[in-house]
């Protein structure tokens, strides 16, 4: 890659001093593009890929910028990661449907010092995971002298928050769109690769609130090695008036 | 046997209880007012003041005047006992806000200083000349000598002064015979003492005027012991009618601990803490003084004393605090530096942060984060802030305290000894003289002055440093003037018995008695400032998307009609001071460097030490009212932003990071603050990291140059709600800015600052 700061990618927010998402306080940069549909997103600007207008109020949501830009940000909070372990959270969206943006994102992060989180639904192909494993190594390895990565933590600075939504495929593909076969495939192959994972796990009502559903996540995560803890984020109905903000339909069966 | 009468948790409940009625009988008939509670009750409805020294307009001035007033007060001050009470005794009367014609904003003052307002008027100058107090007492004074060895000590210094041959019996009456203000000398032409003849009339002068000070101080102990004595009695007289064995005995104990400190210095903990809440009260009821001290170290002695002597017990201490806090919200430091740099965290400090947990009202607690702390301290103080979500305590930031008074030129021993004792200010107990938190710039009026008449964009930075620099020169005149006659005026008749000079030297602490003067000059309105900069940056020089003129125009007209409205729109969508990487933020970052510049890098004409800071109190509705429209879109008349702090709305996700960046990046440097003022929800209630993110935060903003934060975590949906309705909860107490306040005795406007304030969905 040339110059993987001018890599350029489509985001449509950044919010600071976020205090969930991953350990300590947070800069939270959210990419505009996912290939789910989840019935109770509530980020539904955040699902096309093209930056758009909100029909309501014209505002214009999504914006092209360059990896550097972003860091410019990013770079701000860094006395406040350092107090917290907190860091750089990269979210959407779907981060990995930006593979390219999102590696050169977190490389940069990484080789400045700063935690990274990848958000995740899991919904990419293997190869995008193994290109931000390698990146955070490539980190390690050129900045061994570095005093960031000296003590060699490059890779325990990475984290994927990584969703689980219901370990039925039919029903997963009926409520997100698509099916889990390859969100869980990577997550094992994720787990063998040492990655540090957090799990999290939308509780939404009468959609993947059963017993048996929170149970069959849960006997799939005990499978698992690296996985540090579940989070379980009950459903709140924030997105419901931003679907008629950005002209969306209101997905059926929501609380 | 504990009965219930004993029990520390019930008569807690009961004391707070009373305290909320107190504070609606005081709403009830004072209505709402924008302060501190200062923790006064209201004197029985029959009780008379008639003070002895008053001339025919209701004035009175110098020192003997002062001291039969305050003598008068506390010797006919009604005692207010409560039998669940460790401490006898709550002020009524603030004797400085008696005198005829008394503005919380201007000061009566019987010098005509007439020559300096048409410039304080121009740029909205709140110029402190005869205000008071504002400085620390040091405790230890009082708690070593006792009000006995106070007295001891003034006519001991009374005798040596006398003994000067330069006094002669006949100047002393001249300087001042209290309730005739007009002998005093006028700023031009008087036939006073002071101005007869040059040397040896002043030295006269000085001399009569020693006397005086000292017979007055006199007065002033004669009158709190006298009031000892009185709150004794009274709570012999209350035992006596009291039936329950433990409330007889508690009263029994109160009257006993009274009448051991009426002369001697105390001995054990309670009498010390009640030395402590007399003067406090005492002081108070002189001139609202409201400086507290380091109170960990403070009563530790007697602490260690009495617990190895089993006279005292970890909940009979916690609870004598808890009573010493309700009794008035005066600012104390726990923790931080001592003057060798050692961590001052003790079991006591501990027990000082519980009693301000428990205490469910108005409290002023500061705990100084610094790299030597107990962290201990520091996250308990997070979690009681958390959990009781009454802005206490609050956070001082220890290394940029110290460096910037350094760089004012004190050592760092001192720089450590200068603790957070007030709204948003440090000082060194017993050695400083400062008009902390009084003296104010109000810079959007000064930016009003220069864009009025900027023709050109590029002439406004320049146009604005002129007349900044004329304001800062008017402040500093006028801080000459008070120090030239406040002593005459008002002279500090409490806080010299607890400072290290006035009364060895027979100089008030004014005018030559204290070992150091370092006078504050706080700009308010920094945000208003800072975005009208960045709009015009952005707007006018950078885009063209609107005209300086067409800019100057709207303004002009209040953003008035269509036109008015487009450009308003405009000129508010520019990037604001607090988002960080804006034009506004480099324009605070600017005007910060021009207050350093002009008030840091000058002294006053008669070479006293200017430090500043930025902070506008509790007047920021105030100081909005004397500026026209701004170029940020604020309309005319609206309030001026809140000390350091962005206007709200400064950045969608109201990030809580990004305004500590912010606030860190435009402190001033001197050793005075720009505090961090924050009201915040924190939708963290289940988040078992809370405390550990609120402590990044707080050390963060530290780390990057912070002073000291003001924190308020509240429940957005409770003071919602209280603004509605609020009778709805009057035992919500929230930080206003360094005071806290029940939130139902804010005036309604006020309330709404403190709402618009709110941060809600961060964190």
């Amino acid at each position: 890659m040339d110059n993987p700061q001018g890599i350029r990618g489509v985001v449509f927010d950044i919010k600071r001093g976020v205090a969930k998402d991953g350990p300590g306080l947070r800069t939270s940069v959210f990419l505009k593009g996912c290939p789910l549909r989840c019935r109770w997103c509530h980020n539904p600007e955040s699902q096309e890929f093209e930056p758009e207008r909100a029909v309501t109020t014209g505002e214009l949501c999504g914006m092209e910028t360059t990896v550097e830009t972003v860091m410019e940000e990013v770079r701000r909070d860094k006395v406040f990661y350092a107090a917290s372990g907190g860091g750089l959270t990269i979210t959407g969206g779907e981060p990995l449907a930006q593979p390219a943006f999102t590696t050169a994102l977190a490389a940069a992060a990484l080789a400045e010092g700063i935690g990274v989180a990848i958000d995740t639904s899991g919904f990419a192909p293997w190869s995008v995971f193994e290109a931000v494993l390698a990146a955070a190594d490539a980190v390690a390895r050129t900045e061994q002298d570095s005093p960031h990565a000296a003590d060699g933590t490059v890779r325990s600075k990475l984290l994927f928050l990584y969703d689980l939504k219901c370990m039925d495929g039919a029903r997963h593909k009926v409520l997100t769109g698509v099916d889990n076969a390859r969100i869980l495939d990577n997550l094992r192959r994720l787990d063998a690769a040492g990655a540090r994972i957090w799990i999290r796990c939308p509780v939404v009502p009468g959609l993947n609130d059963s017993d048996t559903d929170l149970a069959a996540i849960r006997a799939f995560v005990a499978q698992l090695r690296h996985v540090e803890r579940i989070d379980w984020l009950p459903y709140h109905p924030l997105g419901v008036e931003k679907y008629a903000k950005f002209g969306k339909p209101v997905p059926p069966g929501l609380p | 046997m504990a009965t219930d009468e004993s029990n520390y948790p019930a008569r807690m409940a009961r004391l707070t209880a009373r305290k909320i009625e107190q504070t609606k009988a005081k709403l009830a008939a004072l209505g709402t007012r924008d302060e501190d509670d200062y923790g006064l009750v209201l004197p029985p409805a029959s009780f008379k003041v008639e003070l002895p020294a008053r001339d025919a307009t209701g004035q009175w001035s110098g020192p003997r005047a002062w001291a039969a007033n305050f003598r008068w007060l506390m010797e006919n001050h009604p005692c207010y006992i409560d039998p669940d009470d460790a401490i006898a005794g709550r002020w009524m009367f603030m004797l400085s806000r008696m005198r005829l014609g008394y503005q919380l904003s201007r000061s009566n003052f019987a010098f005509d200083y007439s020559h300096l307002e048409p410039e304080q008027k121009k740029y909205d100058i709140t110029p402190g000349i005869g205000k008071d107090a504002h400085f620390a007492p040091d405790y230890q004074i009082g708690l070593d000598l006792g009000w006995g060895g106070l007295l001891a000590k003034v006519r001991a210094s009374r005798r040596t002064i006398a003994a000067k041959p330069v006094f002669t019996n006949d100047n002393r009456s001249q300087v001042s015979n209290g309730t005739n203000v007009n002998i005093e000398p006028k700023i031009a032409g008087s036939s006073s003492v002071l101005t007869q003849g040059r040397a040896q009339s002043a030295a006269l002068a000085d001399s009569a005027y020693a006397l005086e000070l000292l017979d007055s101080e006199e007065q002033a102990i004669l009158g709190v012991q006298t009031w000892i004595r009185h709150l004794a009695a009274a709570a012999d007289d209350r035992a006596m009618s009291e039936d329950d064995p433990a409330r007889r005995a508690n009263l029994e104990e109160t009257a006993r601990t009274c009448y051991a400190i009426v002369d001697a210095p105390p001995r054990t903990f309670r009498e010390a803490v009640q030395w402590i809440a007399v003067f406090n009260m005492a002081s108070r009821t002189y001139n609202r003084d409201g400086a507290g001290g380091q109170l960990d170290e403070l009563l530790r002695p007697y602490y260690e004393r009495d617990k190895a002597a089993g006279l005292l017990t970890d909940e009979d201490a916690e609870f004598l605090v808890f009573c010493l806090l309700l009794n008035d919200p005066h600012y104390y430091q726990i923790g931080g530096p001592d003057a060798d740099g050692r961590d001052q965290t003790s079991p006591l400090s501990y027990l000082i942060l519980e009693a301000a947990g428990k205490l469910k009202a108005s409290c002023n607690l500061t705990i100084r984060v610094w790299d030597g702390m107990d962290r201990r301290l520091f996250r308990r103080g997070v979690e009681i802030l958390l959990a009781n979500r009454q802005g206490c305590p609050r956070f001082s930031g220890d290394k940029a305290l110290v460096e910037g008074f350094m760089r004012s030129g004190y050592s760092a021993e001192l720089a450590r000894r200068r603790i957070a004792v007030g709204c948003n200010w440090m000082s060194l107990p017993g050695l400083e003289y400062t008009l902390n938190d009084v003296v104010k710039i109000n810079v959007a009026k000064v930016f009003e002055v220069a864009f009025a008449e900027t023709e050109r964009p590029e002439d406004l930075e320049k146009n604005y440093v002129r007349h900044f620099r004329a304001a800062v020169d008017v402040t500093a005149r006028g801080i000459d003037f008070h120090l030239a006659h406040q002593y005459l005026n008002e002279p500090e008749l409490m806080l010299n018995l607890l400072s290290h000079g006035p009364i060895e030297k027979g100089m008030d602490v004014s005018h030559g008695g204290a070992t150091y003067y370092n006078m504050a000059i706080d700009g308010a309105g920094l945000a208003v400032v800072a975005d009208s900069f960045g709009a015009i940056e952005e707007r006018v020089v950078k885009e063209k998307a609107l005209s300086f003129a067409a800019l100057k125009a709207a303004v002009a007209a209040n953003f008035e009609g269509e036109e008015g409205a487009r450009i308003r729109a405009l000129v508010q969508g520019a990037g604001r001071y607090g988002a960080g990487g804006t034009a506004a933020d480099r324009w605070a970052v600017r005007l910060t460097e021009i207050l350093r510049a002009e008030v840091a890098g000058r002294t006053t004409p008669n070479g006293f030490k200017l430090i500043p800071g930025w902070f506008s109190w509790a007047d920021t509705i105030r100081f909005g009212k004397a500026v026209g429209a701004t170029p940020n879109g604020r309309l005319a008349g609206e309030p001026i932003s809140h000390g350091a702090n962005p206007l709200p709305g400064f950045r969608k996700d109201g990030a809580l990071t990004a305004m500590a960046a912010a606030i860190a990046s435009v402190q001033p440097g001197y050793g005075n603050t720009a505090p961090w003022q924050l009201e915040v929800d924190i939708g963290l209630a289940n988040d078992p990291d809370a405390a550990e993110k609120v402590m990044a935060l707080i050390e963060g903003h530290f780390a990057l140059g912070g002073t000291l934060v003001n924190i308020n975590v509240v429940d957005a949906k409770k003071i919602l709600e209280a603004h509605r309705d609020p009778s709805k909860h009057p035992d919500l107490v929230v930080r206003v800015t360094g005071f806290t306040a029940y939130f139902n005795s804010l005036s309604p406007a006020f309330r709404q600052l403190v709402v618009d304030r709110l941060i809600r969905e961060a964190v």
